[in-house]
């Protein structure tokens, strides 16, 4: 019979995307159960990621699957290590709770049209499939093909957002499309210059094409695709639009995950494969931090001119983006566990926070921050959720992300690079103040809140269903667990992986 | 006035761009190798390898087709996906959307007697071609081991056909229309197949997609290979001929062509 255990790299993807082709069929059957499949899929999902980053960290060695049980230059393989190891459980974490979230808002749907919560389901589970594949594959084309299914299930679930959705999901539809391509003709040239797709064959010949121009070339349309897809300070045109009008269930998974796995992506391409460093390599790597310290700033005073929450927390996403590329452009040991660190804590952060937005949404319909007048009282899990991820946000200490821009600031210092600092800490206080001002109107805000006072909360009832209760708690446990237990991440997982495969 | 002068600028910036990355890339176009030569990575790495070794690997005498289902069959797994993928989007953003009224017989009647493609005649001709591209279409996908062709043609061959039979005015004018539901139902089941495809091998020992593994009767571990080649392909055919079709009728039920 099945070994599992040999299998888990594809069966992290395998168990989502039998799910989402069984959804539509079960569906037209039985409509609550196509959610179920949906939700199970992911469930497994998750359990399969975890048991395979046990096994990597256990064992020290990565895991190789060969699909199609091609030796990997011929065939594509799947390479799991510390480093994707815990990209995948936070995709598959992140993707499971969101399914979860999820289930209350197409309740108000299926009304609508009885093929809606369907497609609805299927995309989400594309989505995260999309995410899992690009976190997990060892081959540079894989990794376009998980893109692009990452990248439609996004336009289509930006779409049937809220009214101006269809609007944004045509501008992240043409921009994203750029970025693919981007993406596409970087892998081309690197394909004209090595004559292989796969990565680990691909750091093998750099060393001997340090300086030819085709890499040169492949470099500067890789930074622009993943640039696009990550929305990187110059290139962010599409994000705050689409992370503002989409689906309010799906938006904690776009907001959350969906810009930090192309992330994760430049990272394994230019401290994998990139890994000798050149003149050029170095021009590159200033211009990422250049982009990177625009974007911190933009995001964070850009944040500031909003008072409709999902725009705030658009814009200090492109901020939080910007933090990531920073980390690359300092490039040392520290730098580069401070931007893995700040992919894992603000993917919980941000879709805690967007948790939150969709929940008010579904109780009161509240969009603007001047809106939310003590809604702490009525909504306790909410306003705490809220308050435990902003103040993780701004970077106070028991949280997780206060850890990710210390160790930022190490590397920067350790590097001697200290304007990085100045903006670390420049973009930390203006990030406290448009967090204090949305938790200014959620304590103390008189005015609304007594325009509230009919909807009374029956007593013994909870204030949400517990669909939406449960991601909440899941969130604040991971920010603050994150924070807590920081340096047994960093210290069993995270560094020998990154001084092996990253700094070799 | 105003408008017309940034516009005007926009243009000429587009223009500087356009000729900027003109000039860039003639300079590339020289670093690139020539197309065609031998000596190039792109030309001898791996290439090699599937030259030598796709036939008694896989039996397919076509190497493209030995690459795309079977050396790289994860691949074109989610290319398939991605199809299924857009049809699904289009058909839940779509559902949204009112269908426009249901005609009643009297409008039918009138609505057909403009034919298609200009008189009776060429309708009935076309008529005829429907079946002939339905042979066509299965002939392309049993033939994609051997010469060109494959599951994604003969998909869209089917569909077509499909297209025609639905928009020529039909003798007796009841609607013969698939609903949209079913469409993306059949086209998820091929993808299915698909991974059933997959699936199997790993029961009986391999990884995933590993048609060597196929727990089927053949002399060789080649013939295996076909085996599969050949079953993914038939899924893909399912699943590309059914999402062509669910996005024709979702479109053709929310648009009115009298307007």
């Amino acid at each position: 019979m099945i070994k599992l255990l040999e299998h888990l790299p594809v069966l992290v993807i395998l168990f989502p995307l039998c799910a989402t082709l069984l959804c539509p069929l079960i569906s037209h059957f039985k409509p609550s159960f196509g959610k179920k499949v949906v939700m199970t899929g992911l469930f497994l999902s998750v359990v399969c990621a975890v048991t395979q980053l046990w096994q990597v960290v256990s064992t020290g060695e990565a895991l190789h699957y060969y699909l199609g049980g091609w030796k990997p230059p011929f065939g594509i393989e799947f390479v799991i290590d510390g480093l994707n190891g815990i990209i995948v459980v936070l995709v598959a974490v992140i993707s499971w709770i969101t399914s979860l979230f999820s289930s209350p808002f197409e309740k108000l749907e299926r009304e609508e049209g009885n093929f809606r919560s369907a497609g609805y389901y299927s995309m989400l589970s594309f989505l995260a499939l999309g995410l899992l594949g690009m976190a997990s594959t060892g081959d540079a084309f894989n990794l376009y093909v998980f893109m692009e299914i990452t990248a439609i299930s996004g336009y289509g679930l930006i779409a049937i957002g809220e009214e101006k959705g269809p609007i944004a999901a045509f501008r992240y539809l043409l921009t994203g499309t750029i970025g693919a391509s981007m993406y596409l003709l970087g892998v081309g040239f690197l394909y004209a210059a090595t004559g292989t797709l796969n990565m680990a064959d691909l750091a093998a010949a750099m060393p001997e094409l340090v300086d030819s121009p085709l890499i040169i070339l492949s470099v500067g349309c890789l930074i622009v695709g993943f640039g696009i897809k990550m929305a990187l300070f110059p290139l962010h045109g599409w994000q705050p639009a689409a992370h503002s009008y989409a689906h309010p269930a799906a938006d904690p998974m776009i907001a959350g995950i969906m810009i930090k796995v192309p992330a994760y992506a430049m990272l394994r391409f230019f401290f994998c494969i990139f890994s000798e460093s050149s003149a050029v390599m170095e021009v590159f790597f200033d211009a990422v931090g250049v982009m990177a310290v625009f974007g911190v700033l933009f995001g964070s005073l850009k944040a500031l001119r909003y008072t409709t929450y999902n725009k705030i927390l658009a814009y200090s996403s492109i901020g939080q983006v910007g933090y990531i590329a920073m980390g690359f452009a300092i490039g040392n040991f520290y730098g580069l566990i401070g931007a893995v660190l700040h992919i894992v804590s603000h993917a919980f952060m941000k879709s805690g926070l967007f948790y939150t937005s969709g929940a008010l949404k579904y109780k009161f319909g509240i969009h603007e921050t001047t809106e939310l007048g003590q809604v702490y009282r009525d909504m306790p899990m909410t306003g705490m959720t809220m308050t435990v991820c902003a103040l993780s946000m701004i970077g106070l200490p028991p949280f997780a992300g206060f850890f990710s821009k210390w160790y930022l600031a190490i590397g920067a210092i350790e590097n001697g690079q200290y304007g990085f600092v100045v903006v670390l800490i420049l973009s930390s206080l203006l990030s406290a103040i448009y967090f204090f001002r949305v938790m200014e109107k959620l304590f103390m805000d008189k005015k609304t809140a007594s325009e509230r006072t009919d909807t009374v909360q029956p007593k013994g009832k909870l204030e949400l269903p517990w669909q939406l209760i449960v991601p909440m708690i899941v969130v604040v446990c991971a920010v603050i667990l994150l924070g807590l237990f920081n340096s047994y991440i960093v210290g069993d997982v995270l560094e020998p992986t990154i001084r092996e495969v990253v700094l070799a | 006035m105003e408008e017309k002068k940034t516009k005007r600028k926009v243009a000429l910036g587009l223009l500087i761009v356009v000729v900027l990355v003109g000039i860039g890339a003639l300079k590339v176009g020289s670093f690139l190798p020539t197309i065609g030569a031998l000596d190039t990575p792109a030309n001898s790495n791996i290439s090699d390898y599937y030259i030598n070794h796709a036939y008694e690997d896989t039996h397919a005498h076509n190497i493209v087709t030995a690459v795309l289902a079977d050396y790289r069959g994860f691949d074109t797994l989610f290319e398939t996906c991605v199809l299924l993928l857009s049809g699904i989007a289009v058909l839940t953003i779509l559902s949204s959307k009112e269908k426009i009224a249901q005609k009643s017989d009297k409008e039918m009647i009138e609505y057909y007697r403009h034919s298609t493609f200009g008189s009776a005649l060429m309708d009935g001709a076309f008529r005829i071609v429907v079946p002939v591209i339905l042979i066509y279409g299965i002939y392309v996908l049993f033939h994609g081991e051997i010469s060109l062709g494959g599951g994604f043609q003969a998909g869209a061959l089917l569909a077509c056909a499909y297209l025609l039979n639905r928009i020529i005015p039909k003798f007796d004018l009841r609607k013969q229309k698939a609903r949209e539901e079913l469409g993306i139902i059949t086209a998820a089941a091929g993808a299915f197949f698909y991974v059933i495809t997959g699936v199997l091998p790993m029961i009986f020992g391999g990884n995933f997609l590993a048609f060597g593994k196929l727990p089927f009767a053949a002399s060789t571990i080649a013939e295996l290979h076909a085996d599969g080649i050949l079953m993914i392909e038939i899924g893909v055919t399912i699943c590309v001929a059914g999402v062509i079709i669910t996005i024709l009728e979702v479109v053709l039920e929310r648009t009115n062509f009298d307007d």
